[in-house]
């Protein structure tokens, strides 16, 4: 049995886990499910070693343990899955599988490479992997290295195995393969941490499921007749609203028209039509072509063949600025921190940086006056909370960021808004106020977005038409969503068969 | 107060100040306008050097060559007016065009060919080195015409010309930075390059700017380290690498790239030289100079760490002790 005991986490400015205690045994598969920021990848860091607890420490059959790093959780038989522990793609599978015990393959420093492939066979076999162990790694896909980290974990004798989102960047078929090797190794008495967003996955899959919320423990329920509503309402702390926002006043005419997008590798023949005032969105699993196409119309990435109209004319767009300036096309990028915000530069740089141009005096000298006002009327438009607009990003909530980096596109006037994954990171309070925001945005200001998610309830509640895409083409669509009220089950059902 | 001392260019001026105190009371030829005006000028020249490493340090890259820059151009503007008999206004001229040019070839390899500037500029600061010696064999060139040292030597109430033009230059740099859509965008590409080109800054053309505006700094120090000593020496600027990252530095231009401070850099190229300086007149031995500029920069690129792990840690203190209080109600 792997305890948690009482265990608690601080982070600058942060409680990350609030007196968290938890068990886990082997031969069960035990589902972690919580929201973005409830604290779950803190948890999974201190099981495996990564952070150190503050509080509370964790207990092997009884025995306290110390793990001070990745490798003490490996030699008490604790192995992660996850894209964060990542194999060197520069060497070859066999040595990938043994990295970590390499002295234990060596006679006075030198590598017996026979044994090692030796051993590295026999895990894949057991896998279900059929590659040659001397593959380099970085040419295999996604899947086949999460099942080579699992070779890789049951190569260690690993008793507990994290599974951290082990689905969410593979086909359906993919996790097909995954869901039945995590099977067959609960069989073999191996204990599985599965760490998943997917509700229904983890009904089919899993024995019990534990739930952590805002740093907090809620509670652990057997899988076996439990339905989906209650997980949510551990997950959220209140019932599922199932709040429907109404419906848009969607204009007739087309601002944004994708013909034929190709662009290979990303896209295959993408068409899609956005009307003024319409939110469109666009569902599928990342690396399906959703935010490939989005950066294609931003002109952050460059199209093979295909062509772009906005506002009914035919639109070259070679650069961001032109996609910013010419066609005033803004893009909220899923990445806040790496892509959206400068996090080192104060709110109101972030907020004016697509305007600088527009505000120079004869001189050319930037109006800082003009500036200021724009920023302030920006900051109390969006009520981001924040001391000043002097602060830097970094010194913000998840939410408040997000205010910024939506509000430094409406500042430079864009009409047409790309928002990809805007409640990643985001916690439930600010969640619902980005919901209300980006649905005013459509609704009271004219404005047309692409709405970009993987979050199934998010998309129903803002999106009145889903393109849903699948390995690099629109499957198919669900329109109707705004002349008639269709309830969640519906949609997803609907969105579901269209992934299948 | 707090606030107050938080600004990175308060403990430079402190310093500045604190050091001049200490030579004052300890040597008598310090306080003097001779040594002032010396100083003046050796620290104008460190204030360019140190404009050079910034332009690449504020977009997060770095120069290693920008000394050989400064040596070819010396070399160029010495060759121009000694063995081809140039007015001096086409051998400052040959002397910009060297800067642009090494500048430009470093700022190109690096996007083109999307190198670490590390690599680029330490295989580059080779290139100019064998031209420097290739060109001049060694030798320095004494031709300089007296019109060429008058900038270097003279000055305007007591204040050198070159403290004059060191002034300028970094009000100008001030200036852009904080009123130009160029340097604005400038600045975000050093905070976060990523987002800069996500907010439509052509991120790769900022590289270049920045490449070429180290060079054409460094070379114009060059230039006036010529008028300044009144000969071209061919060994010019094998100094300057750290004299360079050292004044930029501590004058608060941070590594990770996004902050240009004329003031900072101002106070920082006055204390190196006053360090410099004031050793001298404490009778120090000198061929352990470098020894002491090395720990300076070193205790300069500390203290902002430094002041973090403190922060960091009376912070989780303090929500521990939060967390302490907290929990006993709850239960």
């Amino acid at each position: 049995m792997l305890e948690l005991r009482n265990i608690s986490k601080i982070f600058p400015g942060v409680k990350a886990l609030d007196d968290v205690t938890l068990s886990f045994q082997t031969g069960e598969i035990h589902a972690l499910m919580g929201e973005n920021g409830a604290g779950k990848s803190t948890l999974i860091k201190i099981i495996t070693g990564i952070y150190q607890a503050d509080l509370g420490g964790i207990y092997l059959d009884g025995q306290q343990v110390e793990m001070k790093s990745y490798r003490d959780a490996v030699e008490h038989d604790i192995s992660m899955v996850s894209q964060e522990i990542q194999i060197i793609p520069e060497a070859s599978v066999a040595e990938n599988i043994v990295l970590d015990r390499l002295d234990k393959y060596s006679r006075h420093g030198h590598v017996d490479w026979k044994m090692v492939r030796q051993e590295a066979a026999k895990y894949l076999e057991m896998v279900g992997l059929d590659i040659s162990t001397d593959a380099r790694t970085e040419l295999l896909t996604a899947a086949q290295k999460q099942l080579i980290q699992i070779a890789k974990a049951l190569s260690a004798n690993a008793k507990y195995i994290l599974l951290d989102e082990p689905t969410s960047s593979l086909t359906s078929y993919e996790s097909g393969n995954l869901i039945r090797l995590v099977k067959k190794l609960k069989e073999e008495g191996v204990g599985i941490i599965f760490v998943s967003h997917k509700i229904e996955e983890v009904l089919e899959l899993c024995d019990v499921v534990s739930v952590i919320r805002d740093g907090k423990y809620v509670g652990t329920r057997e899988c076996q007749g439990l339905k989906r509503a209650e997980i949510v309402k551990m997950m959220i702390g209140r019932e599922e609203a199932n709040e429907h926002l109404g419906f848009l006043d969607v204009g007739d005419e087309t601002v944004l028209e994708v013909k034929h997008a190709v662009a290979y590798g990303k896209t295959e023949d993408v068409s899609l039509a956005l009307k003024k005032g319409e939110i469109l969105g666009l569902y599928g699993l990342i690396g399906s072509g959703r935010t490939e196409l989005a950066r294609l119309i931003f002109g952050a990435d460059k199209m093979d063949s295909g062509e772009i109209y906005v506002n009914g004319a035919r639109a070259e767009i070679h650069s961001i600025r032109d996609a910013i300036e010419k066609y005033r096309i803004g893009y909220v990028s899923e990445n806040r921190k790496e892509e959206g915000l400068i996090l080192d530069f104060p709110v109101g740089t972030n907020i004016s940086i697509n305007i600088w141009h527009r505000i120079l005096n004869r001189f050319r000298k930037i109006q800082t006056d003009k500036e200021k006002e724009i920023v302030d009327g920006m900051v109390q438009k969006m009520q981001i909370k924040t001391p000043s607009v002097q602060t830097h990003a970094q010194n913000l909530s998840g939410g408040n960021q997000q205010k910024v980096s939506i509000g430094k596109w409406l500042a430079a006037d864009c009409d047409i808004l790309i928002i990809d994954e805007p409640t990643v990171g985001v916690d439930v309070g600010a969640k619902k106020y980005i919901h209300d925001l980006i649905w005013k945005l459509a609704k009271e200001e004219g404005k047309s977005i692409l709405l970009i998610s993987s979050d199934m309830p998010e998309m129903v509640t803002l999106a009145r038409r889903i393109l849903v895409f699948k390995d690099h083409r629109i499957a198919g669509e669900i329109c109707g969503l705004n002349q008639e009220e269709k309830s969640y089950e519906e949609v997803s059902q609907e969105i579901g068969r269209l992934m299948a | 107060m707090k606030k107050l001392f938080a600004r990175s260019e308060v403990t430079v001026i402190l310093a500045v100040l604190l050091l001049g105190l200490i030579f004052a009371v300890c040597s008598d030829s310090f306080l003097t306008s001779y040594n002032f005006f010396n100083m003046g000028r050796n620290a104008a020249v460190y204030m360019f050097i140190a404009l050079g490493q910034a332009m690449v340090v504020i977009v997060g890259g770095m120069n290693l060559s920008l000394g050989y820059i400064g040596g070819l151009t010396v070399v160029a503007v010495g060759y121009a007016l000694q063995e081809m008999q140039v007015p001096v206004f086409a051998a400052v001229s040959i002397g910009l065009l060297v800067g642009v040019l090494t500048g430009l070839v470093n700022g190109l390899v690096i996007t083109l060919l999307k190198l670490n500037a590390f690599v680029v500029t330490l295989a580059t600061s080779f290139v100019y080195t064998g031209l420097i010696n290739g060109i001049s064999k060694g030798f320095p060139y004494e031709g300089i015409p007296d019109s060429f040292t008058v900038i270097g030597r003279k000055g305007f109430l007591g204040i050198p010309y070159l403290l004059i033009l060191a002034v300028i230059a970094l009000a100008l740099a001030g200036y852009v930075f904080k009123y130009t859509v160029l340097g604005r965008r400038y600045l975000a590409t050093g905070g976060n390059i990523e987002a800069a080109k996500m907010s439509g800054v052509n991120t790769n053309r900022i590289l270049i700017i920045a490449n070429v505006a180290s060079g054409v700094f460094a070379s114009i120090a060059g230039i006036l380290w010529i008028s300044r000593t009144g000969s071209a020496q061919p060994s010019t600027g094998v100094d300057w690498m750290v004299i360079s990252f050292a004044v930029a530095v501590i004058g608060g231009t941070l590594l990770k790239g996004g902050v240009f401070n004329a003031v900072g850099l101002f106070f920082a190229g006055i204390l190196i030289v006053m360090v410099k300086n004031g050793l001298v007149m404490l009778n120090a031995n000198v061929y352990f100079e470098q020894t002491y500029l090395g720990l300076i920069l070193l205790l300069a690129v500390s203290l902002e760490s430094i002041k973090q792990i403190i922060s960091d840690r009376k912070l989780k203190q303090e929500l521990k002790k939060g967390a302490a209080a907290v929990s006993p109600k709850e239960n």
